[in-house]
Order: C-alpha cells, then structure tokens, then sequence
C-alpha cells in the first residue's frame, strides 16, 4: 500500500509568532526528531522570558481592538480559518505524523476534531449572548453581559499537538480575548502550521501568538500579571501542583486536564468482536499516548469459558497490530514519542513481570515494518493476573500496555476503578441496559463510555475529567469554554 | 495483501475508481459511437472519489476504529484494465462488465466490513455499489446492440 509523502523536508528553525511577525528566538536551540526514523525535521527554540512578555505585551496591545471587533466579525475569521484547515487537511495530518510518530488515519482524525472546534466556535454570535431580566423591581431591569477577560496562555501537550490547543483558542479569540499558545517543543510545528494559516485567514496582530520553549515559558506564564487565565493538558504532578497551584496564587483562571488510568469494564453479556476492535483502538491507538487510552480491563464474572474467549480474540487481534513508521498506510500503531518514554513503558512492563503479573505478550521487542530504528518503538504489550495495587494496575503508563484484570460482579468492578486517584474515561462494554445504567451512575469518571472505547467528547460537549485527572472547574470545548473566557458582567438599570 | 486501515481501504476505493476511469477513457476513445455512455462513466468515477473523500474525511476522528476498519484481501479486488489489441468490441464490453463486478464486491465487502467502526462511509460505498448496479446494465445494453 501507499507511503505517502513527508510534508516537511527541509531542517529549519521555527520561529515565534509574535504581534504578527514571525521572530527569530534568541534562546537555546534544540532538534525536533521524528520518532519513526530518527531523523531531525525541525530546529526549536527554547524561548526566553523576555520573548514571553513580548508576546503577551502584543495580545494586550491588541485586545481592546479585538474586543470591539463585533462577534460577526470574529466568526467571520474563524470561518475562514476552518475553510484554509479544510484545504490544508492532508497537510497538516502527515505533519503531525511526522513530528509524532501517529499513524495517518489518527493523525487525520485529530485534524478533523481539531477543526470541529473551530467549527463550534463560529457559532460564538449566539453562544456569547447574555441574558436579560426585565422589571427585577418596578421600573428597574438587569442583565448580564459575557465580557472578554484580557490574555489568555495555552500550554499544549506532546500527544495531539494540533487539536488540543484547540479545545482553547477558537473560543478564546471568539470571545474577544488573545492567546498567547506555548506548544510541546517536542511537537511545534503543527501549531506552527497553524499559526501560518491563521495568519492567512486575517486575524490582527498580536490576536494569536506562539512562543516555542519548555519550563521558563511556562513559569512566564504562570508568573505574568499580563496573563488572566491558562488552560494546560499535561501530567497530573505538573497540572496539580504547578499549573493549578501558582494560577490560584497569581489568581489566575485555569483548566488543568491531566494525566489518567482508563478502565474497560468488559461484561460477558457483551458483544466480543465489537469489543476487542474497540479495545485495540483504545489500548493501542496512538500507541497508548492518550489522556483517554484504556489501560486496564476488567472482565466481570467467573466465567472462565468467557474469558478465555474473550483474551484469545485480544491476543489474536494484539497480536497482529502492524508496528511502523504512520506515513505507511497499512501502519496500525506508530513509536512512542521518544526514547525517554520508551524507557519509562519498559520500566512499567519490567515492573509489572517483577510484580507477578503473567506477561501473554510481550511489546518490548516489537516485529517493526520497514527499515526504521527501534529507539521509539514499542510493541502491543498484554499481561493478565494484574492486580490494582500494582504499578502496572495503578499507575499511568502512557503506553500500549493492557491489564487484565477479575472482577467477581459489575459493582466490584466499579469499586475498583473508582479505588483509582484518576478519573478521565471509563467504560463499559455490555448489551444490557441495566448494566450501562448502574455503571455510568455509579463510575467517578469525567468521561464515560457505553460500547465505546475512546470516550473523547466531540467539540460541542465539555472535554470533563474527574479526580486527579482535572483541576478546575470549567472545561474546555463547548459552552464550558465560552464560559471560561468570559467575565459575567451584570447590569442593574433604573431611569428616573 | 490483506489491507486494515481506512486509509489503506479509501486509497483502494480511490485506485479502483481512477483504473476503471482511465478504461472507460480508452472506451470513448476506441468506440466513439458509445463515448458518451463512457465519458459519463468517467464523470461519475470522479464524483465517487469526491463522495468517498468527503464521507472519509467528514467522519474520521481518533476515536473511531479507524485502524481496525477492514479486513480485506486485496488480489480479489485487482482489475483487469489493459485492453488486447485483438479484442472484440463484445469482449471488452463482457471485460468491463467483470471489471464492475469486482469493483461492486469491493465496496459491498467494504461497506459490511466497516458498519459498526466507520460512521458514514459504508452509507457511501453503498450508495456507489448502487450507481455501478445501473451501469452495469448499461453495459448490458450496450452489449446487446454490439
């Protein structure tokens, strides 16, 4: 089948957007290295503290000229930036292939629920409305009036390097306020592409602006009093106690979406071939590097015949997972992002052999087609007997390892992931309606799924998130987010 | 070769649709009495591909199976395109007839292949199974009068 080809083919330096120029950093460079083959694609720069204030000093310039620009006026730009996504769609998926190391057919799909925010966003004429109150006492009448709040910072993450920041922006800049975007320097130039597109689409100077760069970005951020709120998705340890902690003491907004450990309640009632395709996509897509990634399976029931039927067609399916470089169509799961990570998976699959578990396939020598180093690549990684208390069972891995877990009934499943500190996306995959209904009453879980493997809520509904998996109130995407980018401004009006 | 993923399954579809296409351009060519039953052949050949194309990119998210859509072998779906020089007219028109035949099967796999994983996409690949069924009798005309 197809290879298609690398979008990006030359090494060059990534700029920052700023105030609408494109400027050289004068921080430390490092190498943007496509995960696949080991090859540099791209320069990144690890930007300064000064260049943070210069960004943040041109969204502030350019606020009060983009808050009077009338809510019309702003979708009309955001549709015009969803019609340049549209023709640019190809391109801007094998770039994330190409920097991430996700096979073509995610990498697409994370495009499409990329643009599905911009798309929700232009709605934001209607979206933004107040409400109103007439006679609140005799004569007198009030209102409230969604205002915009200033400069808004959004940190991004390695693992979907073009959607996430866009569960932020377009509603960000729908409501009248400037971004200031800081992208996994590991993956900057999907945002960077971006950028160039929103550009052409016409927004003002100083309305979108990125700053390549890591730790001293961040805590710039973090740190300036120019910054009225963030929205970062990230590890928990970092969300928790450095994101969530230094916004409530600079009294900043935040939405902090962090890390996970997924369970798949698998009912013996369910439909198994279904399920076993869900679970690959869930256990295995994007090689495990999802917030929403199952990680555990709990099969319920002592039914042994069951579950032997079930783990045979998991293995049968696991088994055959087609490891490579994404760009090769018939690819079904790219490399982890980098070596470090890799590293990190094996530690957890060493653990997990060490702690007992029974290791029915092994991921850390993986069959890889095509001509492509090992550094990033891990393989479809199954161990049973897994136990909650494990590292394996308990902790996140971030991986494409799948533990298998018993439960004696639906209700011990339940307290077993509920037991656990995350709480993203859990599932349950049954025919029955009562099952479905006592599970998703019942589960701590921000997001979760009947039958469904990936419970990613599409851009019109909350991006939710429980436990040490949130830290925040409002969500991203949808309502929640105009919500979160807008100051209720209330209005009490008498005339004599 | 066994293909999986909706990538590989829309390329297939797409290769399936440009092959048949530039057949039916040598049609017109060859037999210039029935070139604009061809041409139209050829003109509904790239509307599909415009149809497949939007079904594929309108609903494929990260969230879908898009991985896992297909278990399809390839050598069953392969067309024969390469018109010999010593065909007859009803004979290429019984070679186009097979063509369809294939191609039809493709899709119809396809589409039962990938209902639960792929949203809007078998609805299209049906909706192309039915458009090749009249042009398959078409072709039947066609071969009547030849």
């Amino acid at each position: 089948m197809a290879f298609l080809e690398e979008p990006i083919k030359k090494v060059k330096t990534i700029k920052n957007y700023i105030g609408g120029e494109w400027v050289e950093s004068k921080g430390e460079i490092v190498d943007v290295v496509n995960p696949a083959n080991g090859k540099t694609i791209a320069k990144v720069p690890v930007s300064t503290k000064e260049e943070i204030d210069s960004a943040v000093a041109a969204a502030q310039e350019a606020f009060p000229d983009w808050r009077r620009t009338t809510p019309l006026a702003r979708s009309r730009l955001l549709f015009r930036l969803k019609e340049l996504l549209e023709e640019n769609f190809e391109e801007i998926s094998r770039i994330q292939t190409q920097e991430h190391g996700k096979t073509i057919d995610e990498s697409r799909g994370e495009t499409r629920r990329g643009i599905e925010n911009v798309e929700v966003a232009c709605g934001v004429p209607t979206l933004m409305q107040g409400y109103f109150s007439e006679d609140i006492a005799s004569g007198i009448d009030e209102w409230v009036i969604p205002t915009p709040l200033g400069v808004f910072g959004v940190i991004g993450p390695f693992n979907f390097p073009f959607m996430i920041p866009l569960w932020s922006v377009p509603y960000a800049i729908a409501t009248g306020n400037c971004v200031v975007v800081k992208p996994s320097s590991e993956v900057p130039n999907s945002q960077n592409r971006l950028a160039e597109l929103a550009e052409e689409a016409g927004f003002p100077p100083g309305v979108w602006n990125v700053v390549h760069g890591g730790r001293a970005v961040v805590n710039a951020m973090l740190d300036h009093p120019g910054i009225a709120g963030i929205t970062f998705v990230g590890s928990t340890p970092v969300g928790r106690d450095v994101i969530y902690k230094r916004c409530g003491e600079t009294g900043k907004r935040v939405i902090a979406q962090c890390g996970a450990k997924n369970f798949m309640t698998i009912m013996p009632d369910c439909d198994i071939n279904r399920t076993v395709a869900a679970m690959m996509t869930s256990f295995f897509g994007n090689a495990g590097q999802r917030c929403l990634a199952a990680a555990n399976a709990i099969v319920v029931g002592d039914d042994d015949a069951f579950y032997r039927s079930f783990m045979d067609k998991v293995l049968e399916q696991a088994s055959k997972i087609k490891v490579g470089y994404g760009l090769d169509e018939s690819i079904q799961m790219g490399p982890v992002r980098d070596k470090e990570k890799k590293a990190n998976i094996m530690k957890y699959i060493n653990a997990g052999v060490k702690e007992g578990a029974k290791l029915v396939l092994d991921g850390r020598k993986p069959k890889i087609i095509g001509d492509y180093p090992d550094t990033c690549f891990v393989g479809p990684t199954v161990f049973e007997n897994v136990t909650p208390g494990m590292k394996i069972g308990a902790e996140e891995i971030f991986g494409p390892v799948m533990s298998v877990m018993r439960a004696k009934n639906l209700k011990e499943a339940i307290e077993m992931s509920n037991a656990n500190p995350y709480g993203n996306g859990h599932s349950i995959f049954t025919q029955n309606g009562k099952s479905a209904r006592d599970f998703q009453y019942n589960v701590v879980s921000g997001n979760v799924g009947i039958n469904i493997g990936i419970v990613a809520p599409v851009a019109l509904f909350p991006f939710s998130g429980m436990k040490d998996s949130f830290f925040g109130v409002l969500h991203t995407q949808g309502k929640e987010a105009i919500r979160f980018f807008t100051e209720s401004k209330v209005v009490i009006q008498r005339w004599f | 070769m066994i293909i999986h993923t909706a990538s590989e399954g829309m390329t297939l579809a797409r290769k399936l649709e440009n092959d048949s296409a530039a057949f039916y351009e040598t049609l017109a060519k060859k037999y210039a009495t029935d070139a604009e039953s061809y041409l139209t052949f050829t003109r509904e050949n790239k509307k599909n591909i415009a149809q497949i194309d939007r079904a594929y990119y309108g609903v494929i998210t990260d969230a879908l199976e898009g991985g896992y859509a297909f278990n399809l072998e390839t050598d069953k779906y392969t067309i024969q395109t390469a018109i010999s020089a010593k065909a007859k007219y009803a004979d290429v028109l019984k070679q186009a007839a097979a063509m369809e035949a294939r191609i039809i099967a493709y899709y119809t796999e396809a589409a039962e292949q990938s209902r639960a994983l792929m949203a809007d996409v078998p609805q299209t690949f049906l909706l192309v199974v039915k458009k090749r069924k009249t042009r398959q009798e078409k072709l039947q005309e066609l071969l009547e009068k030849a």
